[in-house]
């Protein structure tokens, strides 16, 4: 039964897009295409959730031959296990609801079609990309939605800021790629196969156990980091996390999909996937960059007021959670934010999105040809866009406020959404994920000693309360207090039910007691992974350890059970004290956790509800921390000063060396050529070789003249020379 | 009568025709000059074929050489034949060119 799913789950959107851009090519329109796609993206949800069953906790991967090179032979396959099948229940549940919001949400774009097209092609993608068993087949789907991307963020190319933020999301994410595709070749130089989990002795995760305690460790640290730089790219993690919030300037939809949910979410599945070949080293530069990207990108949410920039940076911030998990073990945590955040990411965005659809509908009723006008504004070409007068105004979170009774069910389902990745206590899945995460952290420094973890706990902490914050501030500056734009105010509207339908769903998959998923532990079992310094392969379930771990949520549960074990190894006595000693932490950190998150909401109602504290008087007095922010760490002007500046001063030095040198070479022996060696070779032509010619020519021109002579044409002339011949030639023979 | 009065008739009619033929304007006074260069040859075959090959004694019956004869009759029959060309030309050549003159006939000369 899993070839049949698997096969229906990736055909399905792919005929899908298939199917569009057939039509397309023929000029022909299908009536209600988004039907088709949305469908097809349904069958696939269908088939994932069939596929929940199929999950065996020793998954045998299913495989093809596909190129054959000397003696390599390249494969290409599918791979089952939990988090493979939770992937896919994410990835078919968000764009299935994407799909259904997008009806309404792009109902009467000129290039409707086109949209529904790439989404199916993005899902298609996103799909393989999770299912391969192997590193190509990953970075095959890794390309693939990264293109998807590209299309989907300029998919209104009509502006400038659109077109230059889709190269910018590309070119940067290649930046990662590059290095990712470096880590596979390394792999692939080592272990001669990219299979990952082959079922025998020859996957990377089998052999990679045979390294364990050699000489090279180093080395193996090193392809880790490489492959972890495509998951810097596509997760956007700093130093390369500055294309994710210009990627805003897409649809809102995809920004749900793509750029919060599923395509920046394949870095941590990257990474998580990779687990087993990462080493110590590895795994602290992963946690560093994690803890960094979670605080840096929580600090510039704070001081925008582009709802979907605030939502950007904090999708940015969450993945660093994530990475910073898998970083300290907790790989399962990992996994665990990826699939909550993703539920109530796309809630967070698609709600904003029905926010700027209410105002767009009157801002387009304001200005017919807006997107033509606007693409005059945007004339730079710099990497630089978010300025404060750039912001939309229909995104501007300064003309919000009030909406709250306007577009009740918006706000209803987002505020579950805000209180989740807030991580308020118990009744929402944020909670659960990132205590889990918290929990593993501190776990991991408790039981290592590590001071780098106690730094990176600290870090962690500190965006959590910034994120409770910043998210509170969205929701009070956008639904609470009085309208700041009557007029906007005026022309806002409940969204149309496709689009709060999905709202709803999701708003329900946030709150954790519904979910299945996350419920039941037989869906939710570790793969078959080891990690090269704890190489324990003990199935984990619940008789290993103590018995209250059957409390809890599964995934939570197992971050925990997994987090000791990786520490403790295969040693029941250490394993069992690792497991106290994360227990102890995750009660700390769940405290601490509510703390923070306490803290940052009353903060945020303080400054932004009662208006007890100026946020304006604030900026003021602590104005350089507050230009840090709003400038966002002078990344991008860092990359415009130097990488591009740098990028375009080496272009112009290749353009001068070009100019001056190659073709001055060129040029040069062109001229020698033609000057010196041609003109001797026409001049020998020219007198010698013409010269013989004319000569020749000349001498037979002049003895013709001389002897034609001879040729009288008078018949008796010839006979009397025949006859003197004759006479001659007798007296001649007479003389002999 | 011997040998040297037939040379020397033969050599008398050979250079008037010669003569005829490198002087003469006339084609067909030049066709005159070649049938007396053709009949002093023939008359030199009859006279060498009469005066210098013995004659061949078959069982004692001597039969004279014939052969010079001979060919001088293929000879007279040759000059007549050529004679026919000859005149058919110069009609053809009058036809062209209004005149039988061959210095006239120069299309040829470079």
């Amino acid at each position: 039964m899993v070839i049949p799913l698997i096969s229906i789950i990736l055909l399905c959107p792919l005929a899908a897009f298939v199917i569009f851009a057939l039509l397309g090519l023929a000029k022909r329109s299908f009536p209600r295409q988004d039907l088709l796609s949305t469908a097809a993206m349904l069958a696939a949800l269908v088939c994932s959730f069939l596929l929940l069953r199929e999950v065996v906790p020793d998954p045998k991967p299913h495989t093809v031959n596909w190129i054959s090179v000397g003696d390599f032979t390249f494969s290409m396959g599918f791979y089952l296990d939990s988090v493979t099948v939770i992937m896919l229940i994410v990835v078919t549940l968000v764009s299935s609801l994407v799909h259904i919001f997008s009806i309404g949400y792009m109902h009467g774009d000129p290039r409707y079609p086109r949209f529904f097209a790439y989404l199916s092609l993005f899902s298609f993608s996103m799909l393989f990309l999770v299912v391969s068993d192997n590193l190509l087949g990953i970075y095959i789907g890794w390309e693939l939605v990264g293109l998807c991307s590209y299309l989907l963020i300029g998919f209104w190319f009509e502006k400038d800021s659109a077109a230059n933020a889709c190269k910018k999301a590309f070119l940067t994410t290649r930046v990662g790629d590059v290095g990712m595709f470096i880590g596979m070749m390394m792999l692939f130089a080592k272990f001669k196969t990219l299979s990952l989990y082959d079922g025998t002795e020859n996957g990377i995760f089998t052999l990679v156990e045979g390294l364990s305690g050699t000489g090279d460790i180093i080395w193996l640290s090193i392809a880790g980091i490489l492959i972890f730089c495509g998951a810097i790219g596509k997760s956007a993690q700093v130093p390369l996390h500055t294309w994710l919030p210009d990627a805003m300037e897409g649809p809102t939809p995809v920004s749900a999909l793509i750029h919060a949910a599923t395509m920046v979410a394949a870095g941590v599945y990257l990474t998580a996937r990779m687990f087993p070949i990462l080493t110590d080293t590895s795994s602290l530069v992963i946690a560093y960059i994690g803890g960094i990207t979670a605080l840096v990108a929580a600090t510039i949410a704070i001081v925008r007021f582009d709802i979907k920039r605030v939502l950007a940076y904090s999708t940015v911030s969450q993945l660093g959670y994530m990475m910073l998990a898998i970083g300290a073990g907790s790989y399962v945590a990992g996994l665990f934010h990826l699939t909550t955040h993703a539920f109530f990411k796309a809630l967070l965005f698609l709600g904003s999105g029905s926010v700027i659809h209410a105002f767009h509908a009157m801002h387009a009723h304001h200005d017919e040809d807006h997107t033509d006008g606007e693409a005059h504004e945007h004339d730079d070409h710099s990497l630089v866009h978010e300025h404060g007068s750039e912001i939309p105004p229909d995104q501007d979170m300064r003309n919000m406020g009030g909406l709250r009774r306007k577009m009740p069910w918006t706000f209803g389902t987002m505020l579950v959404a805000t209180l989740s990745i807030s991580g308020v206590p118990f009744l929402f899945s944020g909670f659960w994920s990132k205590d889990a995460i918290l929990g593993g952290v501190l776990g991991h420094a408790m039981v290592s000693h590590s001071p780098h973890y106690y730094i990176l706990f600290g870090m962690a902490l500190i965006a959590a309360g910034i994120t409770a914050f910043y998210m509170f501030r969205l929701i009070f500056m956008t639904f609470f207090g009085e309208p700041r734009n009557q007029e906007m105010h005026d022309m806002a509207h409940e969204s149309p039910w496709v689009m709060v339908v999905p709202l709803l769903v999701l708003a329900v998959l946030s709150i954790p007691i519904v979910n299945p998923i996350w419920f039941n532990k037989d869906y939710v079992k570790p793969p078959p992974q080891s990690h090269i310094h704890a190489p324990a392969h003990a199935q984990l379930g619940p008789d290993t350890k103590t018995g209250d771990a059957n409390s809890g949520f599964a995934f939570f549960w197992i971050s925990e059970a997994q987090a000791a074990e990786e520490e403790g190894g295969k040693n029941t006595e250490k394993a069992d004290d690792a497991y106290r000693i994360h227990k102890l932490a995750h009660n700390i950190a769940m405290v601490l956790s509510i703390c923070v998150a306490g803290l940052g909401i009353l903060l945020s109602w303080l400054f932004y509800h009662r208006r007890r504290f100026s946020a304006e008087s604030v900026a003021t007095k602590f104005s350089p921390v507050y230009n840090l922010f709003w400038n966002k760490y002078y990344f991008d002007e860092f990359y415009d000063g130097v990488l591009v500046a740098l990028t375009v001063w080496k272009s112009r030095l290749f353009a001068q060396f070009d100019g001056a040198i190659v073709d001055g070479t060129v040029n040069g022996v062109g001229t020698v050529t033609r000057q010196i060696f041609a003109a001797f070779i026409g001049f020998f032509d020219n007198r010698v070789v013409d010269g013989i010619v004319n000569r020749v020519a000349e001498v037979t021109w002049a003895a013709g003249g001389r002897i034609r002579r001879i040729q009288t044409g008078a018949i008796q002339t010839y006979l009397f020379v025949v006859l003197g011949g004759i006479v001659l030639i007798i007296l001649i023979f007479r003389a002999l | 009568m011997s040998l040297q009065h037939y040379l020397v008739i033969s050599a008398i009619l050979f250079t008037l025709g010669i003569f005829a033929v490198l002087t003469r304007k006339n084609a067909i006074s030049i066709l005159m000059g070649i049938e007396l260069i053709l009949n002093s040859c023939n008359l030199n075959f009859a006279a060498f074929s009469r005066f210098v090959v013995p004659p061949e004694n078959v069982d004692g019956l001597i039969i004279p050489n014939i052969d010079g004869q001979v060919i001088a009759i293929f000879g007279i029959v040759l000059a007549a034949a050529e004679a026919a060309v000859f005149l058919a030309i110069i009609l053809a050549i009058y036809r062209e060119f209004g005149s039988i003159r061959p210095d006239e006939v120069d299309t040829l000369k470079g």
